[in-house]
């Protein structure tokens, strides 16, 4: 699934990939959010943080006819309060996708997999 | 000259932080516009400094490691957006750093701001330049590298310096962040950051900045209170132990002169009854622990006392008292006299107070639903920021049929409202309600509280903006023809009926003039009412 547009000159298709990555590299700059994790979690049963280029792995993007709905996989800073992280993290990767997009955003879900002791 | 700062002294400076935040964190609000321009910073520093501060009042030590380490839980637990959570790892770092000192000397406190910056970058993948970590980062080192140089100079010097970095460091900040400079603001977070620091500073010097205003939380009413008026009432009785220290009522009575007022003591023998009013109860204890045992210990929180009577005076949501059953109930968020009885003659009973800088939480719209019963509840938020909180509120009370209006202004909301019809179903009226919202325009009128560009437009402070739906369209000295202006860009050929309202300190002959400068230049029905809004001079619906 990806997002298809048109416009009068032609028509516009982004991947969930680039979704993803765009999701990625606006978590990164979100206070709080030390590192990426893949999403199969718990199948692999680590956190693994993930690096530059693979951020995507830490997005799913999930669309659907009422909007996108996206997954976001992070490990968090220790000794940050965790749901002021998250809520930021919600609003700016909300607020960044609908105004770069142009899309609807029904919703965004943070899935904390991990707390880093930053040294 | 101070070339110590103990835990007492570092307790005075975050008052005075606190209330430098909390006079200005309005001003702050107003400059974000980064990460997402919701305009809510300074409260949010503002509430969690507060608690902080709060915190900190608690402990019982004057040793600035234990005050800071409090500071910091206080902050973590307290935390608030994005700024909020920065602040508190700026002095978690500012509290490892000063964790076993007693006092902190000029060494002691460079190095514990360059700690409280290492430890706030550590929290982030990558820092965005031109936030309140630029401002952080810049302002501790160039203060720190201007110890090595001058080792001897006095803790006010120090400050003075990082201040002054500071504030050169925010003028900087839209060099960098290319979203502020878009906008013509520093960043909001690197402001609230030198508002700390400059309150710091003004304590340092001996004069601790007050608050202006009571502002809306409690907490912070709580840092105006002078120290003698409140604290906890703290009395013991002490047996006297010959073997320990030497027992001296006039020296006793003079140390608890030291810490708190109202002091009585009498000595009988070999017992020592006290009473003292004081901000740390333990260290009255501790000096009446040095005479001998406790016999009875009685310590009340006076200031909790007081804060129990001024909660019951803070006035809230307009709450009508137990309604009937009914089959619809509209809550719309309102401001100002003239435009809540508006609402409520357009049936909107319940009113929720608030707009613009001063939203209301998810937490007050469940309280107003759940005084409510009815089978279909309206919900008019009446302002885009409002509309999240509008949500969570109707998400958390499932049990109920809520309908949340996405009306973004006033006029949109008190056009929802003329469209209302009980006799209908609620689905006919909703819809009929979203198409009265969407064909409204609103335009507002508020002044700039600084110089700014917007859309290569120039506004400078105290110049009136006209402001069509989100975009400042007119700027100037005139209130009356700035708002003409705006008018003229909100009517055209398809409107009919435009709403006037005028804010609290707007005129009646302002209101007339402009009443007939649209009847004479338009053909639309003109409504004008006196809605008493702050903030905005006009706020003007077009339908």
């Amino acid at each position: 699934m990806s997002i298809e547009k048109q416009n009068e000159f032609g028509s516009i298709n982004i991947t969930n990939e680039a979704i993803a990555m765009l999701a990625g590299g606006v978590v990164t700059e979100c206070y709080g959010v030390v590192g990426m994790a893949s999403q199969k979690f718990f199948k692999d049963g680590f956190a693994e943080l993930l690096k530059g280029e693979n951020y995507s792995k830490g997005v799913e993007v999930i669309g659907s006819d009422e909007g996108f709905e996206l997954n976001l996989y992070l490990v968090l800073s220790y000794n940050v309060k965790i749901s002021e992280v998250v809520l930021e993290v919600q609003k700016k990767v909300k607020y960044m996708l609908e105004k770069t997009l142009q899309i609807n955003l029904k919703s965004v879900n943070v899935f904390v997999q991990g707390i880093k002791v930053v040294k | 000259m101070t070339l110590n700062i103990n835990g007492d002294l570092f307790l005075k400076m975050l008052e005075s932080g606190a209330n430098n935040l909390s006079n200005k964190h309005h001003e702050i609000n107003a400059l974000n516009v980064f990460p997402v321009p919701d305009g809510d910073t300074g409260t949010n520093m503002n509430l969690t400094f507060t608690n902080g501060l709060s915190e900190a009042r608690k402990i019982v030590s004057s040793n600035i490691g234990d005050v800071s380490k409090t500071l910091s839980r206080g902050l973590l637990m307290g935390a608030r957006g994005n700024s909020g959570v920065i602040l508190s790892q700026i002095f978690r770092g500012f509290a490892q750093s000063v964790e076993s000192l007693k006092e902190a000397d000029l060494k002691a406190i460079a190095n514990a701001f360059q700690n409280g910056k290492t430890v706030a970058y550590k929290a982030v993948m990558r820092p965005v330049e031109g936030t309140i970590l630029t401002v952080l980062r810049e302002s501790a080192q160039a203060a720190y590298d201007w110890t090595l140089l001058n080792q001897s100079a006095t803790l006010e010097e120090y400050f003075e310096v990082l201040l002054a970095e500071a504030n050169k460091s925010l003028e900087h900040t839209p060099e960098l962040l290319p979203v502020l400079k878009e906008v013509g603001v520093v960043d909001s977070g690197g402001a609230g950051y030198v508002a700390v620091i400059e309150g710091f500073l003004s304590a340092l010097k001996g004069e601790i900045i007050e608050a202006h205003e009571v502002s809306e939380d409690l907490a912070s009413a709580g840092a105006n209170m002078e120290s003698d008026e409140f604290g906890y009432c703290t009395e013991f009785i002490v047996q006297l132990d010959p073997n320990a220290s030497r027992y001296d009522e006039q020296t006793f009575r003079s140390e608890l002169e030291s810490l708190g007022n109202s002091i009585v003591v009498v000595t009988d023998e070999d017992l020592v009854k006290v009473h003292v009013h004081t901000l740390k109860p333990g260290n009255a204890l501790n000096l009446g622990q040095r005479y001998g045992e406790f016999l009875k210990l009685k310590i009340e929180n006076m200031t909790e006392q007081h804060h129990t009577i001024m909660e019951s005076d803070v006035p809230h949501a307009t709450k009508p008292v137990a309604k009937e059953h009914s089959k619809y109930a509209i809550v719309s968020v309102a401001a100002g006299d003239g435009i809540v009885e508006l609402f409520n003659e357009l049936r909107a009973e319940y009113i929720i107070s608030g707009g613009q800088t001063m939203n209301p939480s998810t937490e007050d719209f469940i309280e107003m639903i759940n005084t409510i019963d009815a089978d279909h509840i309206i919900v008019l938020p009446n302002n885009s920021n409002i509309i999240m909180a509008a949500k969570q509120a109707q998400d958390l009370l499932e049990d109920k049929d809520i309908r949340v209006l996405e009306t973004k202004s006033i006029p949109q909301g008190l056009a929802a409202c003329v469209m209302f019809n009980p006799e209908v179903d609620i689905d006919e009226n909703i819809q009929e309600m979203v198409e009265a919202i969407q064909h409204t325009k609103t335009g507002q009128v508020t002044y700039a509280i600084k110089d700014t560009v917007f859309d290569s437009i120039e506004i400078k402070a105290n110049d009136f903006m006209g402001i069509l739906e989100k975009d400042i369209v007119v700027s100037g000295q005139d209130k009356q023809e700035i708002t003409k202006r705006l008018i003229d860009q909100l009517i055209d050929d398809d409107s009919a009926l435009v709403t006037l309202l005028a804010g609290e300190d707007t005129t009646e002959d302002q209101l007339n003039d402009l009443v007939a400068y649209i009847e004479s230049t338009f053909d639309v029905e003109v409504e004008a009412h006196f809605g008493d809004q702050p903030v905005y001079a006009y706020i003007i619906g077009v339908e």
